[in-house]
Parts: C-alpha cells; sequence; structure tokens
C-alpha cells in the first residue's frame, strides 16, 4: 500500500523519527507508534466499510487538528472519508463523505 | 533551570540542552517529543544544530504575556479554529449538553487548582485574585450572582442534562487525563507555573481574542440575543462575554511580573505549551460527550 505521503511517516509525512510496522503484508515507515496506530485503525474501518480484501493507495490531505479528509483506491474503486483523533490516537470521528 | 514542554522534566541547563533532549528522543522513536516537534517546529527534520536555533527561536520572547497569548491564539484560533470553536460558532444543542457535562470536571479541578496556588505562594496579590476566582468559578455571590459553575448547570438542566447525571458522570478519558495533568501542575510546581497552566486557558472565551489575531470570537455574538440557544446557555455564555476586559488580562500580568523576578519564564513556557496540548483533547473530549449524549436520546 502506499499513500501520499513520500517523504516520511505514512500518515503525516513527518521525517523525525523513524518507526516501522508491517500493515497488510507490508512494512510501512511512520514517524512514531501512535501514527501507526491510527493508520491501522484507519485501514481497518477502510477495509471493514468497503468489505475490500485490500487497498492499493490512500491519499491524506489535513492535519491532527482539522483532521483529514482520505480517498483510498481499489483498483479502480475508491472510497472517501474523514477521520479526526485525540492525541494519544483513539478516534473521535470516522465517516464516509 | 528549563524544563521539558513534553515530559515536564527540568534541567538544570540552557536551551540547547532541552534541544538536544528532543533530538535523543525523536532518535528512539519517541512519540510525545517528535509529535511536539511536529506541531511546535515543524515536520521537517532537521540537523542538531539547527534544532538548537529553532529551540532559541521558538522560546525567546521580551514578553510572557504577549508569547502566551499568541502561541495561544496559533494553537486555538489559527487557521483553521479549532473543531470546538467553529462548533460553538452557532452551538447545535448536542455541544452545550457536552459542553454542560465535561465542563462541570474541568471546574471541579480548576478551583482546586486556585487553591493550589494560593497554598504555594506567600503573595497576597496572587492570594487575593484566586480567591476572586474560586468564588466568581465555583461559589458565587448570593442569588443575585450565581456561580459560574451553577449557570453551567442550569444550561446543562434546560437542554435536559440534570444536574444529578452531571454529578453522576464520569469524566471522560481525555478530560480526566486533562484534570490530572492540572491538578499536578499547580501543586507541585511554583505558583507562578500553575498560573501559567491554568489562567492561560481563560484566553479561549476572552473577548480581546479578535484584537489578538484570532479570525473569529469563541462564538458568535449574535446567538446571545437570537433565540437560538436556551436562555440559560444564554446567561452561561453571556456571562464569560459581558466580563470585565481587563480583569481577564490580570492573571497573564501577574504571570509575567512574577516569572521575571523568579527568573523562570522558560518553566512557565513549558508548562504553557502542556496545559494547551491537554486541553486540546479535552475541548474534544466536549464535542464527544456531546455526540454521546444526543445518541443516547434518540
Ligand atoms: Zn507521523
Ligand atoms: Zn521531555
Amino acid at each position: 500500500m502506499k499513500t501520499n505521503n513520500s517523504e516520511g511517516c505514512a500518515l503525516c509525512n513527518a521525517t523525525w523519527g523513524e518507526y516501522w510496522r508491517e500493515i497488510d503484508g507490508e512494512n510501512m515507515p511512520f514517524c512514531c507508534n501512535i501514527c501507526a496506530d491510527i493508520f491501522q485503525e484507519m485501514v481497518r474501518r477502510v477495509k471493514e466499510n468497503t468489505g475490500w480484501d485490500k487497498i492499493d493507495y490512500i491519499n491524506l490531505e489535513g492535519n491532527y487538528s482539522k483532521g483529514r479528509n482520505c480517498t483510498a483506491t481499489n483498483g479502480d474503486r475508491k472510497y472517501s472519508y474523514y477521520f479526526r483523533t485525540y492525541s494519544d490516537g483513539k478516534f473521535i470521528t470516522f465517516e464516509e463523505r | 533551570m528549563t524544563r521539558c514542554p513534553v515530559c515536564l522534566v527540568q534541567m538544570n541547563d540552557t536551551i540547547a540542552r532541552l534541544s538536544d533532549h528532543f533530538y535523543a528522543l525523536q532518535l528512539k522513536n519517541n512519540a510525545d517529543h517528535i509529535m511536539w516537534l511536529n506541531r511546535y517546529i515543524g515536520k521537517q527534520r532537521f540537523g542538531q544544530d539547527e534544532l538548537e536555533l529553532k529551540f532559541e527561536k521558538f522560546f525567546r520572547t521580551a514578553s510572557l504575556k504577549e508569547w502566551i497569548i499568541s502561541n495561544f491564539v496559533r494553537k486555538f484560533y489559527g487557521d483553521p479554529p479549532h473543531m470546538f470553536i467553529l462548533e460553538m460558532q452557532h452551538p447545535k444543542e448536542y455541544v452545550l449538553k457536552g459542553y454542560a457535562m465535561e465542563h462541570h470536571h474541568f471546574l471541579k479541578q480548576w478551583v482546586r487548582s486556585c487553591a493550589s496556588i494560593i497554598s504555594n505562594t506567600d503573595m497576597e496579590d496572587v492570594q487575593a485574585f484566586e480567591i476572586e476566582n474560586i468564588v466568581s468559578e465555583w461559589y458565587g455571590a448570593g442569588d443575585s450572582r450565581p456561580s459560574h459553575h451553577e449557570l453551567l448547570l442550569r444550561m446543562g438542566e434546560s437542554l435536559g442534562v440534570s444536574r444529578d447525571a452531571i454529578y453522576k458522570s464520569e469524566p471522560l478519558p481525555a478530560t480526566k487525563r486533562a484534570v490530572e495533568a492540572w491538578s499536578m501542575m499547580s501543586r507541585d510546581f511554583t505558583f507562578v507555573e500553575g498560573m501559567a497552566a491554568m489562567h492561560s486557558l481563560e484566553l479561549v472565551a476572552s473577548r480581546n481574542i479578535r484584537k489578538y489575531g484570532a479570525t473569529m470570537g469563541y462564538f458568535d455574538p449574535v446567538i446571545l440575543e437570537d433565540g437560538s440557544i436556551t436562555e440559560e446557555a444564554a446567561n452561561f455564555l453571556g456571562e464569560g462575554y459581558n466580563a470585565d476586559v481587563a480583569h481577564s488580562e490580570t492573571a497573564l500580568d501577574l504571570i509575567e511580573k512574577y516569572s521575571k523576578e523568579m527568573r523562570n519564564t522558560q518553566d512557565c513556557q513549558a508548562v504553557f505549551l502542556k496545559s494547551i496540548e491537554v486541553f486540546d483533547d479535552y475541548l474534544n473530549a466536549r464535542l464527544e460527550r456531546g455526540m454521546m449524549l444526543e445518541d443516547k436520546q434518540q
């Protein structure tokens, strides 16, 4: 799975820290374990809501305070959603958009 | 002295060592310190020397009061303002319900923190200020001047959230974490750090906030008169809004004065930064609680 954050953390694109976690069988870079937790939970919810068995690509726009508007792609299928979390990674909102 | 704005450890050293502390912890992938760098310094990694310069610049100030105001405005009234403040402009009922319940827990801690500050100082101007604060926030001055807390409970009642339900509620985890942090900072640190942690937060509802660069106020004042919220809600919000504007900055003046005397400006900056981080989550808890209460009634 790829995201538009190509420079650093797959969730927030920060280049501080270097924390790796396997997501869906692929080793992905994060700045810290909280970003990894958020990303993992986000992927779980996308798959649960769409019934997809894989995600090819996720485009994420926004930041921790305003939340993130995202589009996930699986082949030619697309799913758009918005989510926001507390600073410890706990989800406040996750909704299809 | 220098204090870390994340783990609050106090170092008998300079800003440069604080910068090194962050540099070392990001190498160890410490989430809290990395998040702080991302939010306050920038997401792009620099070398250790450059980080030191950024830290010097970030903490440098001639006026702690102005530094607190500008950092507060940037965090909560920046582009865009905090989600709670956006929701408060023309609040739906769920926002005010969540506000009523979570803020009860906030105010309960608030007066304890005021008391901690009193017990940590010999300064009579500070003690008088805090006593006055306890009276207006929690105790009130007779039937004609109910406390802020009483007005909050009445707002809750007007929206169908009873004072019994509020008293029986447990704070949400984010509120609980925030309350614990404020309890510790006002009790265990110097009185001026305690004041920096607590009273800086009063800026959120300051009528002056637009003068300081905010693009909107805490709420659109038209809601006090247009009948879109209950009379009790308008009374609660209006009390803060109509309070003496000069008075709201007394605390910041005291913080500036005593931090200069005690030479602990950076320590005050650190606890302020910690306090606004937990406050950010706490404001989100008001929204989450509102959504929870709304779901239950449907
Ligand atoms: Zn990240
Ligand atoms: Zn630290």
